[in-house]
């Protein structure tokens, strides 16, 4: 034990007193930093602008409950859509005609018609050189059936007034909570959702790859420099690849560490300060249960991809000659990434709880699962178990490679070889 | 009392490569053996199954009267062939840290490899990077790492290559000292006049077999008596043709003759003189560098 804390003690501290670990730990932050700005930007900062809308109104009774149902405001405070009511002129479509060169020309955003006969076939249409604005016709389309409606309540028998209209289609708004075991339901706003997940995400990619490459590389310099036999004159081969793996882990440990007191300190500061409430509750996202979920799937993931990273290390001499064999292990990292949109949509599906059950995806697969809502108790554990054994098989195998490839120099053994000195 | 070393029918293949073929070996404690042979006779691989960092494929290996097992690592100090260092540390806590994974408080090592350091020279590089040594302050600095746990045995892998004469004999001292403290020491080495001057006892590997081994004295008294050292002016290329002589070996500075077993090295100096000024006329024993070439072969003695 002494030798192998005396191996944890030299990786670690060799790491964190290099100015790279703080320049590094720093830098990742302000990096998350400006990727989540762009997207705001993108999301916010587009140009606000007014869509003017020609209103063709055969039946003469809508334009009222339109007009209120369209009331959005741009940021500036102008209204985003401007109806201007146009008389028909001759039949429905000529008038259409008569508008569509302002639509060409961008005078007009789009022509909204509606027969007299609101119950007839295709009575409501919409004309615009972009249809494909989807924000902007779903409202339009939200304000016209709520006129509709009106309107068709009006000329029901019912004998409503005015103010029973008006009372009945009062709109709604509808706030979204998430359900957690714990029993709590929280409003989440998007920020909130996208910190929790996204960037946690993202940070557990970033770590499981950085650290594992680290692992990998550090025994690639052993070898390379010569130091590896000195060690092994000292130390197994199995006390080196322990004091290593886990030296290099809680130099990443203490990077996660660092971040969560400083969100834990921003959070006390927000509150403190009565900020703007999204941030408080956007920091939220540091409960102390996503946080323990976090740190046993980084520590649980870390150990089995470390394990893959240090057999590459063992059987390699170089970097550009353990990159054919990194890219098939970072691939199991990335692929979650780029379906992150889709586990986090569908977080229950079928295809979600069987990828996150497989050992290898589990880490980044149930992380997003876990981050957007509670999955029953029985497949976390199930997951953890099957990732324990992972990492137990995976680490048997890495000690038999380890033991055979940190002394070997000259051409890189093949895959089946190296498969060949894992059951050995 | 059971030897520091004991390998017996120790073999290990490399693919299709036997680098050692069932070696039978012993190192009594408290001795300071050489291990002699050309390049690829299997020393360094020898002495990779002694240290446990390969595992024989057949016979056994025993070390300071047990199978190595971790609690012994910590008493052997072990240079290997391969130098190598942690380029990026300072030299003291390297040295902190190598005397800290055979066993020792990180204190501890941290003291006595500032120690070390100073016997040998190295005491106002102790705050430098390692890169930052040359090549010859880095062996310095492994053969601290190797003694500065005060090792019952001492395993050096070619210990004098590349030295300078003066860092050579900065080695030998300590190499002596160690010895007379109680420690058994085994190093291999091409420099047979360095094993003639420190070793006791050795053992000549060839092809991965012990070609020889034994008590120095007794080893080259088995080679007979039977050789001359012989300076002289005048044209000696006669010498060869003589009844009796069974090779020369020109050394520039004089020549060495061996004769065969029978001969008389009396007939040598009377044929010669006349002939020949001479000015030094010695009966040795064969050196050690003789007796390799005649075991090994010339032309693997200057590979």
């Amino acid at each position: 034990m002494h030798k192998v804390f005396m191996v944890i003690r030299r990786e670690y501290l060799e790491r964190v007193k290099k100015k790279s670990f703080w320049i590094g730990t720093a830098v990742f932050p302000l990096l998350m930093i400006v990727m989540f700005g762009i997207q705001f930007a993108v999301m916010f900062v587009t140009p606000a602008e007014q869509k003017t809308i020609a209103f063709v109104d055969a039946t003469g009774r809508l334009l009222a409950a339109m007009a209120q149902g369209l009331d959005d405001k741009l940021k500036d405070g102008r209204p985003e859509f401007v109806l201007v009511p146009e008389p028909v002129r001759g039949s429905l479509d000529e008038t259409r005609r008569s508008l569509e060169p302002k639509v060409v020309e961008g005078k007009l955003f789009g022509v909204l018609t509606v027969a007299e006969d609101i119950d007839s076939k295709e009575a409501f249409r919409f004309y615009a050189k972009n249809v494909g604005n989807v924000m902007a016709t779903e409202r339009i389309q939200k304000a016209l059936k709520n006129a509709v409606v009106g309107l068709r309540l009006e000329k029901s028998n019912l004998g409503l007034d005015r103010k029973t209209l008006d009372a009945i289609m009062k709109p709604i708004d509808l706030g979204t909570f998430q359900v957690s075991a714990t029993g709590e339901s929280k409003k989440k706003g998007f920020l909130q959702t996208w910190l929790g997940t996204f960037a946690f995400v993202m940070v557990l990619y970033m770590s499981l790859l950085l650290y594992g490459i680290a692992v990998m590389r550090g025994i690639l310099e052993e070898k390379s420099s010569r130091v590896m036999e000195v060690l092994l004159g000292s130390l197994s081969p199995d006390q080196l690849m322990t004091g290593k793996i886990i030296g290099i882990g809680l130099v990443g440990l203490t990077q996660m560490a660092i971040y969560v007191v400083t969100a834990g300190a921003l959070r006390g500061y927000f509150a403190a300060q009565q900020a703007a409430a999204e941030w408080t509750s956007a920091l939220d996202a540091f409960s102390p249960a996503k946080l323990l979920g976090f740190v046993v799937f980084y520590i649980l993931g870390y150990f089995m991809y470390t394990a893959l990273f240090a057999a590459i290390g063992a059987v390699c001499n170089s970097e550009q000659e353990a990159q054919n064999l990194t890219t098939p292990v970072s691939m199991c990292l990335v692929i979650p990434m780029l379906a992150a949109f889709f586990f986090v949509n569908n977080p229950d599906s079928t295809v979600a709880v069987v990828v996150s059950m497989i050992p290898i995806f589990t880490p980044m697969v149930m992380y997003m699962r876990i981050s957007v809502l509670t999955p029953p108790l029985w497949q976390i554990g199930l997951s953890v178990l099957l990732m324990l054994g992972t990492i137990w098989l995976f680490f048997k195998g890495t000690a038999k490679i380890f033991r055979i490839g940190v002394l070997m120099y000259g051409k890189r053994p093949t895959i089946p070889e190296i498969l060949r000195w894992a059951r050995s | 009392m059971e030897p520091a070393i004991a390998l017996r029918g120790v073999t290990k293949t490399f693919g299709d490569f036997r680098a050692v073929d069932h070696i039978d070996l012993e190192v009594p404690q408290g001795e300071v053996f050489g291990l002699l042979g050309p390049n690829g006779a299997g020393k360094t691989t020898s002495i990779r199954m002694i240290m446990d960092i390969f595992r024989p494929d057949a016979g056994e290996v025993r070390v300071l009267g047990q199978n190595l097992a971790d609690g012994t690592k910590d008493r052997i100090g072990y240079l290997p062939e391969e130098r190598g260092l942690y380029r990026k540390m300072k030299l003291s806590d390297m040295l902190e840290f190598q005397g800290a994974i055979k066993g020792m408080a990180p204190a501890a090592a941290r003291k006595a490899g500032l120690q070390w350091l100073e016997r040998l020279e190295l005491g106002g590089w102790k705050d430098k990077k390692v890169e930052e040594l040359s090549k010859g302050m880095q062996q310095k600095a492994q053969f601290v790492a190797a003694v500065m746990t005060q090792p019952d045995l001492l395993i050096l892998d070619e210990p004098f290559s590349g030295m300078d004469p003066v860092n050579q004999d900065l080695f030998k001292d300590v190499i002596v000292e160690l010895n007379r403290a109680g420690a058994t020491i085994l190093f291999s080495t091409h420099q047979m006049d360095t094993a003639e001057k420190l070793c006791k006892r050795i053992a000549l590997l060839n092809h991965g077999k012990v070609a020889l081994t034994g008590v120095l004295s007794e080893v080259k008294a088995g080679f007979g008596k039977n050789s001359v050292l012989m300076d002289f002016e005048g044209d000696g290329s006669f010498l060869r043709s003589l009844p009796g002589v069974a090779s020369v070996d020109d050394y520039g500075q004089y020549q060495e003759i061996r004769l065969a077993a029978d001969a008389d090295p009396q007939d040598l100096l009377r044929a010669s003189v006349g002939r020949l000024t001479i000015r030094r006329f010695e009966i040795v024993s064969p050196t050690l560098h003789n007796i390799f070439i005649e075991l090994v072969g010339g032309e693997q003695a200057h590979a």
